[in-house]
């Protein structure tokens, strides 16, 4: 339609440049204007007695405008209007067909697949078409680019879908070759997180357009996808942990789906969740055993439902290292009570927890428990850094502040903020406020503003009751399910007492409140992350009667305590801590290995030599050294690939001269056919865009028609500027057919004929 | 009969004759009152008994044994010393511990569920206990929870058998050891290495320290299963009257003092183990 009344497609407008044929100077057009309108203006005005009504005024100005503005276009026609464009030398360009040949598209979709529609839309005509006019070189890519002669070469298998890296091949190629166009041909399912600006700067530079062809269903009938999941790469033994899971689905409203978590063979959870109405993603927290130490590959999904059109996309896999350390805990208490001894009991069970304590008996006497030499606190609260960082956590109990000296708090501070431990304060008549925390050098690190007075604690009973924090928090978690979980903790035997822990600080994240019998409620259990560690308020002493209240096999009591103080130690690093952003790389070879180096103060190494040594499959061994980070001192970074697929192993070792720093490993693992089913739905916005910006069009596979035509319109290649004449555009006839024909109309409306 | 039954029968004739003799110059000829048959009259309320703490002493009320001979049947039960020995041991407990400890004692007996409120119980005389089966089991689960039960004051093989006839209702299948010298329980505060028989006041009358044939201190124990002591049993001892008589200048001052170190070990180790 648009053609035929302005003789040329739309891209023509777009791309030319507005021109005027006539010889005659522009101002006699300007001119010729002025005079015309002047006398049609009196021609009209003697013509007003003809005119009748309150608003001749205004009438007579309207019929005045309609005569002036077909005067006007008559003018502009005279001095022919034209568009000029630039356009390819027929047979003397090169028009680079890329297809895309990964796996997406050998996804059936009515009937065939999307590899199929290709080959039908090419060879019936499209081919054709553009061999007539031009040189066409064919393309085909998935990781990596590659030349072919006949369509038969297409395979639909490849392991991953990069556009932008091989259209910048391309591109490279066009310094030797006329490329006057690229042919996009794809589902734009792109693995490598989009088309980078670097890309699309150099197809402006070199005024390639790439017309892209889409693909593929824009949106599935039926599917679900898991789009992500984000889990802890590494854990204690027995732990529990949470994977958040993204879903996506697409005709499947408020079906009801199970979510499994799997280790080789053995599930290690499964929970059913509901899904979400429309398209936005929802995300469910799967709470699950880690089991025995070693390296899990997890496979999380959602079992397929009937009628999904992709099933290949319901699962995904991730690597947690489950560590058989045993983090060390220092527990100060200040004089006896129930707690300590439950609380030591609870810790004896879990065979991922260490526990050394001091108890202060007497006046003059501490009592040591849980040491590993009888050195070991032998001067009671450690006073020397190297001591007490060797702890991965610290509690202290029913301790006045005074009782530390002014060297001891600012270890203990350090300790938190620089070697990333964890710390947690437990109430007493000598713990928080009436112990004056309040008012001392680690009022900072607490997560709540202590009151500023004496006789917070009391001993009176006090049921608890979770926050909606706690229901998500590991800490709190009893049961599986959230809301039994909170049923449980609702039903446990009251508190022997509480202290008023004052308000929570900014930040601060309250897990459990208690409700004392006597009515309100207040914060009991607070946590807040404080540097690189975290600390933690439990506003009581008193659950051991969750112990001693309850049958032998209830297990609350060891459970809270287990996952309080696995969460107060497992993410307190060691001087090296080695990491890997991506631990599974779904067909992908590009590894990033990141080592954070601390020297025995734990400030930060920057004069370290890091070294990792990689072993892979098939016996695979390497060995690299990593750099440091200019930016960040202490870190030191390295890239590597990852050529066959399986699990590597690497262990960074950190050195100042002959002096070992530390060692830590990571793993990772290489999987292959995995990325292309995952956001398979053809990325027409993709597409779209990067053909508007580099002056192509997008084309769906289903109407190429007019792309043959369109594809001359460039300026890449070998070109030359064509003169498009609109003068005789039908659009301007009927343009002034209707100038004449409204005048006539009103003239007769208001009888002035 | 043979000439030796007879002549045993005829011991045995002598001695009863001589014994009712003496019994009757006992009545004739009134002895001086000893320091602890004087009437103190009740003892008085603590101005502090109420005040809540993180200890509290706790006296196990217990069924007694109704069989055997009638003086011994009469001369046990659990309120045996109560309540001055239990008063005066937190007394000492107050002074020699960072013990937040209550002034006065607390009774609790099997029957009801606010026994798991009192994680450490003190029981007296459990060689006259008798423990019916829902009770033992009561007991079994309060120990396994994390309880902590103290024996004190019986005697020899009788009250031996009878403490055991009900303990082995609680846990058949865990043995009663002695505790070696080496455990936390005599070191958690104060060490203990050396230990000897704490007498009851019977030595003022016999001038024995032990009752019956129970002529060796015995520090026993059952453990559980991660080898914590969960009964800590103290049988030919009286560690309940050493309490009592403490601030009694004829009762010897070295009894009472290992009396409350005992008794002060056994607290702190049911708090930390």
């Amino acid at each position: 339609m648009f053609d035929f009344f302005f003789k040329y497609p739309a891209s023509v407008f777009a791309k030319g440049q507005f021109v005027l044929l006539a010889s005659w100077p522009l101002w006699w057009m300007a001119a010729l204007m002025v005079v015309g309108g002047l006398l049609l203006a009196w021609a009209v005005w003697r013509q007003r007695k003809r005119v009748a009504g309150r608003a001749r005024g205004l009438r007579l100005a309207a019929l005045w405008a309609l005569q002036a503005a077909m005067l006007a276009l008559l003018l502009l026609m005279l001095w022919q209007p034209a568009l000029s464009v630039s356009t390819l030398k027929p047979q003397q360009n090169i028009i680079a067909v890329v297809l895309d040949d990964s796996k997406s598209m050998s996804l059936v979709e009515n009937g065939s697949s999307r590899k199929q529609k290709v080959l039908e839309a090419l060879n019936q005509g499209l081919l054709a078409s553009l061999q007539k006019r031009f040189q066409v070189r064919l393309y085909r890519f998935d990781g990596k680019l590659e030349r072919i002669e006949k369509l038969e070469q297409l395979k639909a298998e490849g392991p991953a879908t990069r556009i932008g890296e091989n259209l910048a091949q391309v591109v490279a190629e066009s310094a030797t070759l006329p490329i006057g166009a690229i042919v996009l041909i794809s589902d734009g399912a792109d693995n490598s997180g989009g088309i980078d600006l670097e890309t699309l700067n150099l197809l402006k530079r070199h005024r390639i357009p790439v017309h892209a062809i889409g693909v593929g269903r824009e949106k599935f009938d039926k599917d679900i996808e898991v789009t992500d999941v984000l889990v802890a790469q590494r854990s204690l033994e027995d732990s529990r942990l949470s994977a958040a899971v993204t879903l996506k689905q697409r005709g499947f409203d408020n079906t009801k789906v199970r979510i499994t978590v799997k280790s080789d063979s053995s599930t290690l959870s499964a929970q059913e969740v509901t899904l979400h109405g429309g398209a936005a993603s929802q995300t469910e927290a799967v709470v699950f055993n880690t089991g025995p130490a070693g390296l899990k590959n997890l496979r999380i999904a959602v079992e397929p439902l009937p009628g999904e059109e992709n099933p290949h996309n319901n699962a995904v896999s991730r690597l947690v290292n489950v560590e058989s350390r045993k983090p060390r805990i220092l527990y100060l208490e200040g004089e006896p009570k129930w707690e300590f001894k439950f609380i030591r009991r609870a810790v004896e069970e879990d065979r991922s927890l260490s526990l050394a304590t001091i108890l202060r008996t007497t006046q003059n006497k501490i009592y040591r428990q849980g040491i590993q030499s009888p050195r070991e606190l032998e001067q009671g609260f450690p006073s020397k850094v190297e001591e007490l960082f060797g702890y991965q956590g610290i509690i202290i109990g029913g301790v006045e502040a005074g009782y530390f000296s002014v060297t001891q708090m600012e270890i203990l501070k350090q300790f938190v903020d620089r070697r990333g431990g964890g710390l947690l304060f437990l109430a007493g008549r000598s713990g928080l406020s009436d112990g004056g925390w309040g008012r001392s050098a680690l009022a900072e690190l607490l997560p709540v503003i202590l009151p500023d007075r004496k006789s917070t604690f009391r001993r009176d009973p006090a049921q608890v009751e979770l926050t909606q924090a706690g229901r998500d928090s590991l800490i709190c978690r009893l049961e599986e399910d959230p809301e039994k979980n909170a049923e449980r903790w609702k039903k446990l035997p009251h508190l022997a007492d509480y202290q008023d822990a004052g308000e929570p600080k900014p930040g601060a994240v309250v897990l459990v409140q208690a409700l004392p019998t006597s009515g309100g409620k207040l914060p009991l259990l607070i946590t807040q992350n404080y540097g690189r560690g975290r600390v933690g308020v439990l506003a009581t002493q008193g659950s051991w009667r969750w112990q001693m209240l309850q049958p032998v096999a209830d297990k609350s009591h060891e459970m809270f305590w287990q996952q309080l103080l696995r969460w107060l130690v497992q993410d307190t690093p060691g001087r090296v801590v080695a990491m890997t952003p991506k631990p599974v790389l779904a067909d992908e070879t590009k590894v990033v290995l990141r080592a954070d180096v601390r020297d025995k103060n734990y400030l930060p190494a920057s004069d370290a030599k890091v070294t990792a040594q990689i072993l892979g499959p098939g016996g695979l061994a390497e060995q690299l050294e990593l750099a440091p980070d200019p930016l960040t001192p202490g870190t030191y970074l390295a890239e590597w690939r990852a050529e066959p697929a399986g699990a590597y192993v690497a262990e960074i070792l950190a050195k100042r001269g002959n002096e070992e720093l530390g060692r830590d490993v990571v793993n990772f693992r290489r999987e292959d056919g995995v990325a292309e089913y995952f956001g398979a739905e053809q990325n027409r916005e993709l597409l779209e865009k990067l053909a508007a910006e580099t002056a192509g069009a997008y084309y769906p596979v289903s109407n190429l028609s007019k792309l043959s035509d369109q594809i001359s319109y460039s300026e890449a290649g070998i070109s030359m500027r064509e003169t498009k004449e609109l003068w005789n555009m039908p659009a301007l006839f009927l343009l002034l057919l209707s100038l004449r024909a409204g005048e006539w109309l009103l003239r007769r409306a208001w009888g002035v004929i | 009969m043979g000439i030796r039954s007879g002549m045993g029968s005829l011991i045995a004739l002598f001695v009863l004759l001589g014994a009712g003799y003496a019994f009757q110059q006992q009545i004739h000829q009134p002895r001086q009152r000893m320091f602890f048959e004087e009437d103190e009259g009740p003892l008085p309320i603590p101005p502090d008994a109420n005040e809540k703490t993180e200890f509290i002493f706790a006296r196990l009320r217990y069924p007694s044994f109704r069989g055997g001979p009638l003086s011994w049947a009469m001369r046990g039960n659990w309120t045996v010393d109560y309540p001055k020995a239990d008063r005066q041991f937190v007394q000492g407990v107050r002074r020699l511990s960072r013990i937040h400890t209550r002034s006065v004692e607390h009774v609790v007996d099997l029957e009801s569920d606010d026994l798991f409120n009192y994680p450490w119980i003190y029981v007296v005389e459990p060689g006259h206990w008798d423990l019916p089966d829902h009770q033992a089991r009561k007991l079994r689960e309060y120990l396994l929870r994390g309880g902590f039960l103290m024996t004190d004051d019986f005697h020899g093989t009788f009250e031996w058998q009878i403490f055991t006839a009900s303990m082995s209702r609680v846990f058949p299948d865990r043995p009663i050891v002695d505790i070696e010298n080496s455990d936390p329980i005599f070191h958690v505060l104060y060490d203990l290495d050396e230990r000897f028989q704490v007498p009851g006041i019977i030595r003022f009358y016999t001038g024995r320290d032990w009752e019956y044939d129970g002529v060796e201190p015995k520090w026993r124990a059952i453990y559980d299963d991660q080898g914590r002591i969960m009964v800590a049993i103290c049988h030919n001892m009286d560690l309940g009257d050493a309490w009592e008589w403490a601030d009694a200048p004829e009762y010897p001052e070295r009894f009472a003092s290992l009396a409350y170190r005992i008794g002060i070990n056994y607290i702190i180790y049911a708090m930390t183990h």
